[in-house]
Order: C-alpha cells, then sequence, then structure tokens
C-alpha cells in the first residue's frame, strides 16, 4: 500500500504544485524533480515486492494491483518521468519556454505520467481504460507548447485518431463484458483481470474473438501500430522533446500493456493461436512500413518516431511468438524505452543549436557539440541493432525464440526488414554527425549537466548490451508466467 | 412485460440511429447539433427504461447524466462553437450524400453481421437492439473518415461515445457506476480539449476544413 502511494502520488503533488504556483517558479521545477526520484522509489521497491513473490493490492475491492507486468511498465514510466522532469523545461535560464509554456508543460507532463502509471497499476479493465484515455487528453494538451501551423495540425490528428482508436478499445471492452454478465452474472469484480482471466474459459469464443479484434484495433492505434500510426509521426516529430521522449519511450508500451492484459484473456478462452496470429500479421506490418519510411526519411525527429513504429512492431511480433517471444518482447520494450527517451532529448538538444529538424542542414554534428554528437550516434546504433548494446540482445532472442516456435518465414521477414531499417538509420546519421558546420551554428555544449543523465542511459543499454542482471530475468520470467496461465 | 422493453428498447435504438444517419445528409452546423442533442435525449431514455424494466436503479443515476452531460451541457458549448464557424458547411465531403447513405445501410447491415455471435448466445430481451447500437458506431466512424470539417468530425465522436453507451446499457443494464462515471468524466475533458483544439485550428488556418492541415508528410 504504502510503495504504491509512493509510486503515484508524487506526480499528482507536482502537478498540484504547478498548478498553484503562479507564475511559475524555478523551485517548482526543482520540487518535481526530487519528487520525481521519489517515484523510481517507489517502482524499485515494487519490483523488490513482487519478486519476493507478492502481488501488491491496495484500495477498496483491491483495485489498484501490481504484479511483474505493471512493475516493469511502472518502472519505465517513472524512469522517463523523471528523466522529463529533470531535462524538461523551467530548471535553467536561457531556455525557449516562457514562464506561460513552461508552467503548462510542469502541470501536464506530470498529470500525463501519473494516468501512464495508474493505467499499469489498476486491475480493472474499465479504470485502465479511462486511464489511457486520459493520458491522451494530458499529452495532446502539451502538442502545440510552441503554437505553429505543424504543431496544431499534429495535435488535432492525435486526439482525434487516438480518441477514437480508444473508444474503439471501449467497445471491445464492453462486448468481453456483456457476455461475462450472461453466464457468470453482475458483480462488482467483474472487470477485474484475475476474475476475468478466470471467468475465461467459460466465455463464448465467438464473442471473444469479436471483443479481442476491437481491443486490438483501439489500443493498437493508441500504440502506433500500421495501419492505425498515422498519427504517430507527426504527434511525436512536433511534440516538445521531453513530451516526444515520453510518448515514444513509454507511453506506447502503456497502450501494448493494455494489449498484452487482454492477450492473456483471450488466450484463457481461445487458446494461444488466435491472438498469436493478429499480433505478428500487425507486427510484420508496422516494422516493414517503418523500415521503409525509415530508408526515405528527411527529418530526424520524425526519424526517432518511425524506428518508435518499427520497434514496437517488433514487440509485437515478440508477443506473437509464445513465452520465449514474450521474454524477449519485455526486454526489448525496456532497451527501446532507454535507447528512444535518450534520442528524443537528445533531438531536443540538436533543434536547440540547429534550429532546423531537417537532416539535410544539420552538418558537423560532432564538431559542434561533441558530446551530444557522440551519444546521438552511439543511441542511433543501439537502436539499429548493433553490439553492444541491449537491443541486440533481445532482437538476437526475439530471433531465436521465432525460429525455435518454427516461423521459419516470418522470421527471415523480420531479419529482413531489421536490415533495410538498419541502412536507412545508418545512412541518415552519417549526413548529420561529419561535414563542415553550418554557418552561423555556435560551438560547444549548451549546458553540461543535462548530459550526464542521459549519459547514464547509455550506460544502462550498454550494460543490458553485455548481461541480464538477475532481478531482471527473474521479473520478466514472472510476467511470462503471469501471462502464459 | 418484456416484449414492451424489448419494443421500446428496439424504438430508442433505432431512434439513436436515425439520429446518426442525419449527419450524413444534412450540411448545416445546426441541423448536426440538434440531431446529437435528439441522440443524447433518447440514449437517456434508453437507460431510464432499461433501469425500470431491469431494476437497475443505477441506471437511473447515468440516464440523468447522460441527460445533464450530452443533453445539456456539449449541445450549448457546440452551439457556441456553431455560431463562430457555423457559416463552415460541410459543402463537398470526400464522399457524396448518396453514396453515404448506400454505404451507411451498409455498414448497418454489417453491424448486424459482426454482433450475430452476441445477439445468437444472448438471452436479454434487448438482444436484438444491440446489433442497432453497433450500426451507430460504424456510421459514426465513417462519418469522422468521410467529413473535412472539425465540427462534424467532432459530433460524429460524440456519436460514436453515444454508440459505444447504449451497447453497454442494452449489453450489460449498465457497467459499474464508477467506471461509468470516469467515461463522463474522460468524455467531457476529451470534448473540451477538442474544442480548444478547434478554436486553434481556426487561429492558425483561418478555416476548420481539416482538409486544410496537410503540411506534415512522409
Amino acid at each position: 500500500m504504502a510503495t504504491l502511494l509512493l509510486l503515484l502520488t508524487p506526480p499528482v503533488l507536482s502537478a498540484a504544485l504547478a498548478a498553484v504556483v503562479r507564475p511559475y517558479r524555478r523551485a517548482v521545477g526543482w520540487a518535481n524533480a526530487f519528487l520525481s526520484l521519489v517515484s523510481v522509489g517507489g517502482a524499485l521497491a515494487l519490483w523488490a515486492h513482487v519478486l519476493a513473490g507478492h502481488v501488491v493490492t491496495a484500495g477498496p475491492g483491491a483495485f489498484l494491483r501490481v504484479d511483474a507486468l505493471s512493475a516493469l511498465l511502472g518502472f519505465g514510466v517513472s524512469v522517463v518521468g523523471a528523466l522529463a522532469a529533470w531535462l524538461g523545461p523551467g530548471l535553467s535560464r536561457g531556455e525557449d519556454y516562457d514562464a506561460t509554456q513552461t508552467r503548462r508543460f510542469r502541470i501536464f507532463a506530470n498529470l500525463f505520467t501519473f494516468t501512464m502509471l495508474f493505467a499499469v497499476s489498476t486491475s480493472s479493465v474499465g479504470v485502465m481504460w479511462i486511464a489511457i484515455e486520459a493520458t491522451t487528453i494530458t499529452s495532446a494538451v502539451l502538442i502545440p507548447l510552441h503554437l505553429s501551423k505543424a504543431s496544431v495540425e499534429a495535435s488535432w490528428k492525435y486526439i482525434l485518431l487516438s480518441s477514437v482508436g480508444i473508444a474503439l478499445a471501449f467497445a471491445g471492452t464492453v462486448l468481453a463484458y456483456v457476455d461475462f454478465v450472461a453466464i457468470v452474472g453482475r458483480q462488482a469484480a467483474a472487470l477485474n483481470w484475475p476474475v476475468l482471466v478466470a471467468a475465461a474459459p467459460l466465455l463464448h469464443p465467438e464473442v471473444m474473438r469479436l471483443a479481442f479484434v476491437f481491443v486490438l484495433v483501439g489500443y493498437g492505434t493508441k500504440a502506433g501500430l500500421a495501419p492505425m500510426h498515422t498519427w504517430l509521426p507527426d504527434a511525436h516529430a512536433e511534440a516538445p522533446a521531453p513530451l516526444s521522449a515520453m510518448m515514444s519511450g513509454v507511453l506506447l508500451a502503456v497502450a501494448l500493456y493494455a494489449v498484452m492484459r487482454w492477450a492473456a484473456v483471450a488466450n484463457a478462452t481461445l487458446g494461444a493461436a488466435f491472438t498469436d496470429q493478429f499480433l505478428l500479421g500487425l507486427g510484420l506490418l508496422s516494422l516493414g512500413m517503418a523500415a521503409f519510411s525509415l530508408v526515405r526519411q528527411h527529418n530526424y525527429k520524425r526519424l526517432l518516431a518511425y524506428s518508435s513504429i518499427e520497434h514496437t512492431g517488433l514487440v509485437c511480433v515478440g508477443l506473437g511468438l509464445g513465452p520465449l517471444g514474450t521474454f524477449a518482447a519485455m526486454l526489448h520494450l525496456l532497451n527501446h524505452t532507454l535507447a528512444k527517451s535518450m534520442l528524443f532529448f537528445l533531438s531536443g538538444r540538436v533543434l536547440q543549436r540547429y534550429q532546423t529538424t531537417r537532416i539535410g542542414e544539420v552538418s558537423g554534428l560532432l564538431q559542434t557539440m561533441p558530446v551530444t554528437g557522440g551519444l546521438f550516434a552511439a543511441g542511433l546504433l543501439a537502436l539499429a541493432g548493433l553490439p553492444p548494446f541491449g537491443i541486440f540482445i533481445s532482437e538476437f532472442a526475439l530471433l531465436r525464440a521465432g525460429f525455435a516456435a518454427g516461423r521459419f518465414w516470418a522470421m527471415g521477414l523480420v531479419l529482413l526488414l531489421l536490415t533495410v531499417a538498419f541502412v536507412g538509420v545508418i545512412a541518415q546519421l552519417n549526413r548529420m554527425l561529419y561535414g563542415a558546420p553550418s554557418a552561423g551554428v555556435p560551438r560547444g555544449e549548451p549546458s553540461r549537466w543535462p548530459l550526464v543523465p542521459l549519459a547514464l542511459c547509455l550506460a544502462a543499454l550498454v550494460a543490458l548490451g553485455l548481461t541480464i542482471p538477475s532481478p531482471l530475468e527473474r521479473l520478466i520470467a514472472g510476467i511470462v508466467e503471469e501471462l502464459g496461465s | 412485460m418484456d416484449a414492451t422493453f424489448a419494443q421500446l428498447a428496439m424504438l430508442g435504438s433505432s431512434l439513436m440511429l436515425i439520429f446518426g444517419l442525419i449527419l450524413l445528409w444534412r450540411r448545416r452546423v445546426p441541423a448536426y447539433i440538434n440531431a446529437f442533442t435528439g441522440q443524447s435525449v433518447a440514449l437517456a431514455g434508453v437507460a431510464a427504461a432499461t433501469g425500470y424494466f431491469g431494476t437497475e436503479s443505477e441506471l437511473y443515476w447515468v440516464a440523468a447524466f447522460v441527460l445533464l452531460l450530452k443533453g445539456l451541457v456539449i449541445p450549448s458549448l457546440l452551439r457556441r462553437m456553431g455560431r463562430r464557424f457555423g457559416s463552415e458547411r460541410e459543402l463537398d465531403p470526400y464522399v457524396n450524400t448518396a453514396t453515404s447513405l448506400l454505404l451507411a445501410g451498409l455498414l448497418v447491415l454489417f453491424g448486424y453481421a459482426v454482433m450475430r455471435p452476441l445477439v445468437v448466445t444472448s438471452r436479454l430481451p434487448t438482444r436484438a437492439s444491440m446489433a442497432l447500437a453497433m450500426g451507430l458506431i460504424l456510421v459514426s466512424l465513417f462519418v469522422i473518415v468521410t467529413r473535412k470539417k472539425a465540427l462534424t468530425q467532432i459530433v460524429g465522436f460524440l456519436m460514436l461515445e453515444n454508440g459505444i453507451a447504449l451497447l453497454a446499457i442494452l449489453g450489460t443494464y449498465g457497467i459499474p457506476l464508477i467506471v461509468e462515471l470516469g467515461v463522463f468524466l474522460d468524455a467531457l475533458l476529451g470534448f473540451l480539449v477538442m474544442q480548444i483544439f478547434v478554436y486553434r485550428i481556426h487561429e492558425t488556418f483561418e478555416t476548420i476544413d481539416v482538409e486544410q492541415l496537410s503540411r506534415l508528410r512522409h
């Protein structure tokens, strides 16, 4: 109970503080930064509880519930939330945002973090839906922080498509619940995961198929799976860097979390074959669409956005490959969270210096900002799947799981598409790193200390490329067990 | 008793679907807003009837909320937007009126096909109406996809929510009240943010025609 509060209350407090103090003061930002660390501490404590074999529950009717899957997602969200609190606008002088914009960022970024944390730590499908819908609202408000035609357009596409998608996921939830009520009867806890999974074998397979398709299309829209991804490159590219990092690094993962929970229910009714074929299909489609879009990208923020679709697709493929694949997918999810949040923060620094998001107009990055450029290069190499970074390991594990499951054609396709994506990313990277620095761009790092947390992200990625720490391995093994039973 | 209830549910659902179809053949914003208001009142009626015949007192609360939020608050906010942007009519949607109505008819049939497994397995008196709810959901999606004005898309989205609420009421006699309240809150907040964005779109593009939103490509 206490650890759950430790995880959930800091973002609420930070948001309230930012809302009350007006105009914005930097003390609010610092309070936010330190509170965000409390949240990370709460997530780690929950992790330890889960490893000790407990499922942490709290609240009336145990509507808060943290198991291994929630613990992993909670950790990811709180870490990226902390990165945004430390690196977001409002801690130092001389930024691109005025006091009003900074205040708005601090309010809604924290509410956004809270809604994501709440979504992964509730046991009710209904409440989870409400929280995920709220993530759309809280994040959409921040996309046009700098008002421009492009950001207004991106935010409209984002809120409309995501809201419609999420509404369909609710229709799926209702369909499953209709069948549940018809068979088991009305009860207060009916929408809770454990109850739903336990009752799933009794439900009608035809109805469950229909419900799962609705849920997959709905939350899949939010997760940026092709062909429902069209909002994603716009929103991720136009949002302020810290928000892009949160949306790309963890919001996609939270949407996938919902898909995974529902897949576990559907599997209990239908057996795994039905959900596997959908997850594999959508995953491969996303991977393919993203790989070919990466090759012809002219905008580095959109490059990162398409790479998010690529990796979300990979995670989806992994989820469709049985227990080994799920293990690889969870590892990949964590790796992607670290790599992509780091890169979006770095892209913010590049944008601040070069004042453009076009790859062709950024050159000599290694000369103008050596550390930022170096981290940017390392991050992109990690995303492309090179050793010694964690993504290499999780992609390798994923392919091995696929071959072990006998999916030779699908894995051949994955390898081919990963190669295409690799070529696309590396070619663009070369154009940015080298060459003569653009005229009129000052040299040197604008600020040094924000590089420390980002370098830590990279260090974690390298560590995950060398070994999988035992607590992480046990946590993911716990997730595989939960979803399989 | 059950027969009366089944007929009432069917009547309410059909009314809601017809109000949804109005979006496809009318061009003026006030007509859309009236259609949405009428649809919400019908939804409240279905909720109250289900509360009475299914003896679920919670549904009276749901009916009251629907009436207040979707029958009163949101329509009045929509009217304010309509006064500002009402001159921008839905003149040339991506699909013309005749084809739209034809496709909507097919979508309703498709709704019946999709809901067959649920209708067959259910023993509720309301089961036949559930297919109409699915029809309304699909028609609303069609409106959002084929209409160009941001305001029309918002009304389409609100009708989509009404369709899902109808499905929930008919199929389960009400989802748990706490979840229902959260859904209402999200619906209101989502609508308010969308409304802000429409004003922003108008500020920056000087129109609410989303066809103009085409700067971001690839």
